[in-house]
């Protein structure tokens, strides 16, 4: 197996809308090894969203090369990218997107029980296990609108690694949240960075990408150096 | 006021905002309310409203109960509602409690007005008929005692409103005038108040004629010399009760004279056992009984089937209001956030409840003025299969609107509307403001949740228990429709010639009958042709007691049978098997040896098996003199007689050649191919044969089949009618729910997609939540529905209430409803964008 969890080459994303075409993305190399933690950041509207949905399976490239843990998943269809985003990608959202008819335990259940042939038990184990890891086992049986936004994105995060997946991906996941959550939140993720996760974040704000060890910026749907970068955004 | 108006304006403006949704729910309502209106327009007409005459809550009419030997003509309900012609004058002349009693039996005779001749329905009323029912004449006088005095005396006749206004042309000069009935003159006395049929509920005859004149009215009645016979019973009656007397006061009194009168009856009888007499005298009772509504046999038909319709569109119109609610409900979920927002911005809360109840009155409104357009529509569906015994214009039932209907259409609507506005205002009496600004919309609250499945489960219920009912009377149908009659109604076509309208005298009808089918038999296409005295499926029932040689009948045994007067060919024509023995032939005739056709049930009574009937004597009549002067030469099988519910009752056919004044016939033509095909050609020849035969009632023995399922027929139409549309109903009501729900839920759907949801998996997550609902809904109504359904087994026929495979079939009817009306928003749900989960609120 390759030390390269994702390898990304010449991919390329066009949007068609009333005749207007977006190229989000045009020609981005990319490769993420296992256990990195990279910050992905860029001006509004560069593509970053774009590439991490396409990233976590959620989309499919106009042209490229995406390779996931040494498999071609390009072109997979939709129930085989649901099955492979169910196992090996972990997602924590911006708005944390939990089910407000659900309790805690029960959303943080909720992927693994896509997952055919897991055993109620085991299911429960893994609840519980992601739950102590981000320390709400005692919230257990509260339902999301009980909890404050920073306790719901930890929520959101136990989610993401329930399922032990190979990636963890995060879209602003501090972009609802005040500072002070935002840094727990963060703190968290490193943590998980420490004890092996690898993940991929994508963040505005400059003080959370430099907790990443990488640092990538786009610029208008291409992945450029830093240094590039800053003379990219004096010239705007 | 003037607030209101702004209100009503606003709702309007509201509602035109989203039309689709508007136009749903005045439709719904129009149904739901127009359905109601419809039935109670018949139900009112046939069960609730009185008659048109003076103080109708004087009015009772008697019943009575015990043993019986003689004669009975009906045109309809049991022998306890006729009597003698002579008991009616007794109970008339020595009670004390009643202001009048009047007598009446129904009759159709010829009538001939300017050499114009046609077939008309009479009613033959005693002489008080007008007087006690407090009746003024329109024109000219009507009827009075002195107008009813001795047999054959009277030859007068009162005609009704509506007669006069279309046979008559509504002339000013009527009275005095001559008319002729049967071919005999009748002075024209004048004519009944507008508005009035008849003391029998349901009857439209076009003439009133004295009883005396029976003979000349009803000739074949003659040879039973009705005026005295105490035997022969045929009037109902109808009394009015004396100021300040109740129906129970008079029963108790009119009890002893009851008694003695039975007694004096029975001094008349020939032989009679003890026992037959102590039932004749001791277990017997005279009912007097409220007949504010006129005594109307067919009543007793339409009541159950009335009363199931009107409970199905009650149902209708619960379903109907939940159903609005519902929907009224997801729109104004829609509006949480505005309404929220008014409430935030200070709006009182009376303003805004007033405003939801505002929106819910307008289009109540609506939906009940398209309701009452509607009405007259599905009301004259069931005017015209009710009432299709006789011609169009004979029906005494209209589907238009009044003021009644009208009344009971608004307390409805009022209702329906109350009960669906009040759903959506509650939910913002008590806003939960701060839980609704601030929850996320991607969840929508609980508690209206729940509101939405009960209704949706209760809708399905309510359609699950429809459907059954409508299954049951549709398999009944197609039950009776399907059984063996014991002959065959197919290729056969039926009418009748009257030779009275066209001038012969009594004693030549039967001459112009068979003259009638001579001609008939040599038509082209034409197999057979021959007639009956008795009417097949026809409702006839005509009977008379009979002795069987060497049968020893004790004076209780049912000796009484059909009697049947056939022409030669006649088991030819109807194809009904003869099992033994012979037809009847050219040659039974008047001064032929007498002869009789037994039926099987018949033969086998008696003589056990048709061949050993053969040979054998019997004659009509009872008692030791009676004369054994008729053998039975064939023996042919049973039929379905009276109507398609009829079980097999001992018949003995005769010839109709060997009967002195055996009256008019039914007739019927065998032909090889669609019987249509030469209706014109017997019309033809009869008119060819005298131009001023008429020929009326021509139908094939199939149409005649449908007539006699009428009720049946209206009934399985209407209760599917109803069914399938308390079903659409569901349909939208569930369609809209699950639409509502998965926009609601569009973010969670693409969430769950993110964590790797298959569609499959979204799909159930749509449809999961509505099949719970469903099977709780059926669960509850298949007991229901069992329960119920024990309620119609009175209506039912060849289906046992609660039959498993109707339902069962209305469940599954049920669950494919649920399964196309969920998979709209299922397939939405399918569809949705796993990458909204990545974009933010
Ligand atoms: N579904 C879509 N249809 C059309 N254009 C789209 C679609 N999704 C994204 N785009 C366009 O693609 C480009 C990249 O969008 P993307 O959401 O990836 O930006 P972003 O870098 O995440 O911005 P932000 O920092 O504001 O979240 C934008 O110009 C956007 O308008
Ligand atoms: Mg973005």
């Amino acid at each position: 197996m390759s030390q390269n969890i994702i390898e990304i080459e010449q991919l390329t994303k066009v949007f068609y809308t009333d005749e207007i075409e977006t190229h989000a993305l045009s020609g981005v190399h990319l490769t993420i090894g296992r256990g990195e933690y990279v910050a992905m950041s860029g001006p509004s509207g560069c593509g970053k969203s774009t590439l991490l949905s396409i990233v976590g399976l959620l989309d499919t490239p106009t042209s490229g090369r995406y390779t996931l843990n040494g498999k071609e998943v390009a072109n997979l269809n939709f129930s085989d990218r649901s099955r492979i985003r169910n196992q090996e990608i972990g997602f924590i959202f911006q708005s944390f997107n939990l089910i407000g008819d659900l309790t805690v335990a029960e959303n943080v259940e909720l992927p693994l029980t896509y997952r055919s042939g897991m055993p109620a038990s085991e299911r429960k184990k893994k609840v519980q296990e992601a739950l102590e890891r981000v320390n709400m086992a005692h919230r257990m049986r509260h339902y999301p609108a009980q909890l404050s936004g920073g306790q719901q994105q930890r929520e959101a995060v136990a989610r993401a690694l329930a399922g032990s997946p190979s990636i963890l991906l995060a879209d602003e996941p501090t972009g609802n949240l005040d500072s002070k959550n935002g840094e727990a939140v963060m703190k968290l993720l490193q943590e998980l960075h420490a004890e092996g996760s690898t993940i991929c974040m994508v963040t505005h704000d400059p003080r959370f990408a430099a907790h990443a060890e990488r640092q990538i910026h786009l610029f208008d749907g291409k992945v450029v150096a830093e240094g590039e970068m800053t003379q990219l955004l004096a010239e705007v | 006021m003037n607030a209101l108006i702004q209100d009503v304006r606003y709702a309007v403006r509201q509602l035109l905002r989203g039309p689709g949704f508007a136009i749903t729910v005045i439709v719904t309502l129009a149904l739901g309310i127009g359905a109601n209106s419809a039935i109670f327009t018949i139900f009112d007409q046939v069960m609730l409203r009185t008659l048109p005459v003076q103080k109708p809550k004087e009015l009772v009419r008697f019943e009575w109960t015990g043993a019986y030997s003689g004669s009975a003509s009906s045109f309809g309900g049991d022998t306890g509602n006729y009597f003698s012609w002579p008991m009616y004058k007794d109970l008339r002349d020595r009670n004390t409690v009643f202001a009048g009693i009047l007598a009446a039996d129904r009759s159709s005779v010829g009538i001939s007005w300017h050499d114009q001749a046609e077939n008309k329905d009479a009613e033959l009323v005693s002489g008080n008929y007008f007087d006690v029912l407090g009746l003024r004449p329109a024109l000219g006088r009507l009827m009075t005692v002195s107008d009813d005095t001795a047999k054959d005396a009277n030859p007068v006749a009162v005609l009704s409103y509506d007669y006069w206004k279309t046979r008559f042309t509504a002339a000013p000069d009527v009275a005095g005038k001559t008319l002729l009935i049967n071919g005999h003159p009748f002075t024209i006395l004048g004519v009944a108040p507008e508005g009035f049929h008849s003391a029998i509920g349901g009857y439209t005859p076009g003439v009133f004629l004295p009883v005396s004149m029976s003979d000349i009215a009803m000739p074949w009645t003659a040879p039973r010399k009705d005026l005295t016979n105490h035997q022969s019973i045929w009037l109902t009656l109808v009394a009015r009760l004396k100021p300040g007397v109740t129906a129970q006061q008079a029963e108790t009194t009119m009890e002893p004279l009851w008694y003695a009168l039975r007694a004096q009856e029975l001094t008349g009888y020939r032989t009679v056992s003890e026992r037959f007499k102590d039932k004749f005298l001791n277990h017997t009772h005279l009912f007097v009984k409220d007949d504010s509504t006129g005594f109307n046999p067919e009543r007793q038909d339409l009541r159950m089937p009335l009363l199931v319709l009107m409970g199905m569109v009650g149902v209708l119109a619960a379903m109907c209001a939940v159903n609005v609610a519902t929907l009224l409900l997801l729109r104004a979920a829609g509006r949480v956030r505005e309404i929220s927002m008014r409430y935030a911005l200070g709006a009182a809360r009376s303003r805004i409840v007033r405003q939801l109840l505002v929106e819910g009155a307008v289009l109540g409104v609506c939906g009940a003025i398209a309701g009452v357009v509607l009405s007259p529509l599905i009301a004259s569906v069931l005017v015209r299969i009710i009432s299709n015994v006789g011609d169009q214009d004979q029906t005494p039932y209209t589907a238009s609107v009044d003021l009644r209907v009208l009344g009971f259409t608004l307390l409805l609507s009022v209702a329906v509307t109350l009960a669906f506005s009040v759903a959506p205002a509650l939910q913002f009496i008590r806003p939960r403001l701060a839980e609704s600004l601030r929850q996320s919309s991607g969840t929508a609250s609980k508690r209206s949740q729940l509101f939405r499945k009960i209704a949706v489960g209760f809708q399905i219920a309510l359609t699950v228990l429809l459907l059954g009912g409508a299954g049951l009377f549709l398999r009944t149908l197609s039950n009776l429709r399907g059984q063996a009659l014991g002959f065959q109604t197919a290729h056969v076509l039926s009418w009748q010639v009257d030779p009275t309208l066209a001038g012969y005298g009594d004693d030549r009808t039967a001459q112009v009958e068979m003259n009638v089918l001579d001609e008939v038999r040599a038509i082209p296409g034409v197999l057979q042709a021959s007639g009956t005295t008795d009417p097949e499926i026809a409702g006839n029932q005509n009977g008379s007691n009979f002795t069987v040689q060497g049968h020893v009948a004790p004076e209780e045994e049912d000796m009484n049978f059909e009697i049947p007067c056939i022409t030669p060919g006649y088991f030819a024509t109807l194809r009904q098997p003869l099992l033994a023995g012979r037809e009847f032939t050219a040659a039974d005739v008047k001064g032929a040896p007498r002869v009789a056709v037994v039926n099987l049930t018949f033969a086998k009574r008696f003589y056990g098996t048709p061949q050993n009937a053969l040979g054998r004597l019997i004659a009509e009549g009872g008692g030791s003199d009676v004369k054994l002067d008729t053998t039975i030469v064939g023996v042919v099988g049973d039929v379905k007689h009276q109507n398609l519910r009829d079980t097999p009752r001992g018949t003995v056919y005769r010839p109709y050649l060997q009967q002195t004044l055996p009256g008019g016939m039914e007739l019927y033509a065998l032909t090889d191919q669609s019987p249509e095909t030469v209706e014109s050609m017997i019309r033809e020849r009869i008119h060819r044969l005298d131009s001023k035969l008429v020929v009326y009632q021509m139908r094939t023995l199939d149409e005649q089949m449908d007539i006699s399922l009428a009720n049946e027929r209206a009934l399985a139409f209407l209760a599917m009618s109803f069914s399938l549309l308390a079903l659409l109903m569901t349909a939208v009501g569930l369609y809209g729910v699950l639409a509502y729900a998965t926009a609601q839920r569009t973010r969670e759907i693409g969430v769950r997609m993110a964590l790797g949801a298959q569609r499959s998996a979204v799909v159930m997550l749509v449809l999961r939540e509505m099949a719970l609902t469903a099977v709780i809904g059926v669960a509850v109504a298949l007991p229901a529905a069992f329960a119920i359904s024990r309620l119609l087994t009175s209506q039912l026929y060849g289906v046992q209430p609660g039959d498993p495979l109707t339902l069962a079939a209305c469940v599954g009817v049920s669950a494919v409803m649920v399964v196309l009306a969920a998979a709209i928003p299922a397939r939405r749900a399918a569809s949705v964008d796993p990458m909204l989960a990545l974009r933010s609120e």
